[in-house]
């Protein structure tokens, strides 16, 4: 596969070529933060951003969607949207995220809508050029990635290289203006590697997130869970933002005739009062804690088990940043269980 | 099957509530499809006093007013608060933060405030008076959440009225949070479902669906001192919608 070194103004004709022909989406300014939207123009891609909004996972198992259509009692039939598209800016933390969610969709029950709409993506990742305030990618490996994209840009200054890494992303490199990347270039791409996997990191773990699930192995009647849940509102922000949650909600509603309805899909989220609907009223805070402590394992344990060890938090640090009572910070609680009980 | 009969009726409000349905135009069509609406002042003038549904608007001041809603209660198999003023009061609670009614009515109606018609007492939530079965928050209600209600009891089925703040959906919407904007925003212990409206257009959530079943008040104080405010400033955006009330919990 082809490794380019793309003149900034060729790489925006390339976007504007893209626009032309494709259906993208790119990370643009949203007010004074950044988020993905569908790229009308060239201009408005800012691939130097720090973390955008809502992390990418949107585009494929959206906040809202119809799964099926049905007749009360009688025969379904199954909606999917089906139009290709390229995703255009994605982090490497980000990019981790996506194949995390790749390999649970397919696990177990295989998830036809969220894998159709994956097969449909094609996805240009981005390397780090900006660290956002809460990022912790370095801590948690996922300041660079190695696979999932079907290009790699990185950003080398006047340049990006970029590196095809599927046939798909090799015919829409073929596009762009571009000799092949030399050594020089390469090595800009090494040094920015090798600063990236150490700056990403505004809140650092105290261990290797390999030792984590031990760490909580010992920690489910620790203090934490109940001194930090004082203060949730159980808002779920630190859910919704965050790329590796996946939990959704289905519901069903009728049309007027009372014989024909939609099924739907939301998003959910463990920390949110109804998700589990058996808490009687009287331990609303011990399920608070219940709730709060539910998501960490989840991060750290549960999810692991089903990856083959892979820690299920990326380090994007966007839970760190929405949650308003500044308790949800994975690191912050993950040290904390390490001083006082430590990784052995 | 004879089609059930809904009949509508409001109480002290700003009829704002009916509006929403009314303006649903092509799903009200709809609606008259499946059921017969026997009793609605805003958009007929039958009476009736048989029916499946009542749905109440507004909320209750006057103590004739209890007795004509223990009626409307004995006639209906299912009572539906419709909106803010019904299901907790709304923005006529305000009014339960004084004492003096005589003064709190000078000062609203002026010379007009002896006149008989404008009797008042404390201000009640439909659900003070009377068992309610279902509510619909909002001021004004969100229509299409109105006709999913419906629809869902047409069909015998409990609807799902969410239990988690607005911040969910704000969230979902994409939307930085307003707090980072020095808005006092009460999205994390409001009610959800009206698609986080407000925060979505820029302008914080004064709770008009009302709280969650368990609001974290203690973080919501937590929150205030960490972005160096004081209660008031918290009390002050909370007295509007949140006036004398409880947590409203209907199951
Ligand atoms: S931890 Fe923070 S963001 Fe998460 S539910 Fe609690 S208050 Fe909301
Ligand atoms: S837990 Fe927080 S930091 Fe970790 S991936 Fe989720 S949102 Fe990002
Ligand atoms: S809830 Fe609001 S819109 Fe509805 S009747 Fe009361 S004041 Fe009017
Ligand atoms: S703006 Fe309001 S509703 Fe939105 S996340 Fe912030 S507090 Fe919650
Ligand atoms: S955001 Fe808040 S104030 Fe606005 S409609 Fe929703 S509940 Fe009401």
């Amino acid at each position: 596969m082809s490794v380019k070194e793309i003149a900034k103004n060729d790489f925006t004709r390339f976007v504007g070529t893209l626009i032309r022909t494709e259906k993208v989406f790119g990370v643009q300014a949203k007010g004074d933060r950044f988020d993905f939207a569908p790229l009308e123009s060239a201009q408005d891609l800012r691939l130097d951003y720090d973390v955008t909004l809502q992390p990418p996972k949107k585009y494929f198992l959206p906040p809202a969607e119809v799964l099926l259509t049905y007749q009360v009692g009688g025969p379904y039939q199954s909606q999917l949207d089906g139009q290709e598209f390229i995703l255009l800016g994605v982090h490497p933390y980000d990019m981790v995220a996506i194949n995390q969610m790749d390999e649970l969709f397919q696990q177990d029950n295989y998830d036809t809508h969220y894998m159709t709409r994956r097969h449909n993506a094609t996805i240009i990742a981005c390397d780090v050029a900006k660290p956002s305030d809460h990022v912790f990618a370095s801590s948690m490996g996922t300041a660079v990635v190695k696979k999932g994209y079907d290009i790699l840009l990185t950003d080398i200054g006047d340049s990006f290289v970029a590196e095809a890494a599927t046939p798909k992303g090799e015919q829409l490199l073929a596009k762009a203006k571009g000799a092949a990347a030399d050594a020089q270039a390469l090595k800009k791409r090494e040094d920015i590697w090798a600063r990236n996997k150490k700056s990403l990191n505004k809140h650092e773990l105290k261990c290797d997130p390999a030792y984590l699930p031990k760490v909580l192995a010992k920690a489910y009647k620790h203090p934490v869970w109940e001194e930090k849940a004082k203060t949730c509102f159980s808002c779920g922000s630190c859910n919704q933002v965050c790329p590796t949650c996946y939990c959704f909600n289905v519901q069903d509603d009728v049309n007027w005739d009372l014989k024909t309805g939609q099924r739907l899909r939301e998003w959910d989220g463990c920390l949110l009062d109804g998700f589990t609907k058996v808490a009687p009223a009287h331990e609303f805070r011990k399920a608070r804690a219940d709730r709060f402590r539910h998501r960490l394992y989840r991060k750290a344990t549960y999810v692991p088990q089903k990856l083959g060890g892979q820690i299920a938090c990326v380090g994007c640090g966007r839970c760190v940043g929405a949650c308003l009572p500044d308790i949800a910070n994975p690191v912050n609680i993950y040290n904390r269980l390490i001083d006082d009980l430590g990784i052995g | 099957m004879a089609k059930p009969k809904i009949a509508i009726f409001d109480f002290a409000c700003c009829e704002g509530c009916q509006l929403q349905i009314v303006n649903l135009e092509e799903e009200i069509l709809s609606l008259l499809g499946v059921a017969d609406v026997v009793e609605w002042r805003e958009a007929m003038s039958e009476k009736s006093d048989e029916y499946d549904i009542a749905i109440i608007e507004g909320s209750i001041t006057r103590m004739e007013d209890e007795e004509r809603l223990k009626r409307i209660r004995g006639c209906a198999k299912v009572l539906i608060a419709l909106g803010a003023c019904a299901m907790t009061g709304g923005v006529n609670k305000l009014k339960n933060n004084f004492e003096d009614f005589e003064e709190v009515k000078k000062c609203v109606y002026g010379k007009a405030a002896g006149k008989p018609h404008l009797r008042t007492a404390v201000t009640k939530a439909v659900g003070e008076v009377v068992q309610v079965d279902y509510a619909v928050p909002g001021c004004p209600i969100d229509g299409k959440e109105f006709t999913y209600i419906v629809r869902s009891l047409l069909m015998g089925k409990k609807p799902e009225i969410p239990d988690y703040p607005v911040c969910v959906e704000c969230k979902a919407n994409g939307n930085p949070c307003l707090w980072q904007y020095d808005q006092v925003c009460l999205g994390p212990i409001i009610r959800a479902g009206c698609g986080a409206r407000c925060p979505s257009n820029g302008f914080r959530c004064f709770g008009c669906r009302g709280y969650v079943d368990n609001p974290n008040v203690d973080a919501a104080k937590d929150v205030i001192n960490r972005f160096g405010l004081n209660l008031d400033d918290l009390k002050t955006k909370m007295v509007l919608f949140g006036s004398k009330q409880e947590p409203t919990i209907y199951e």
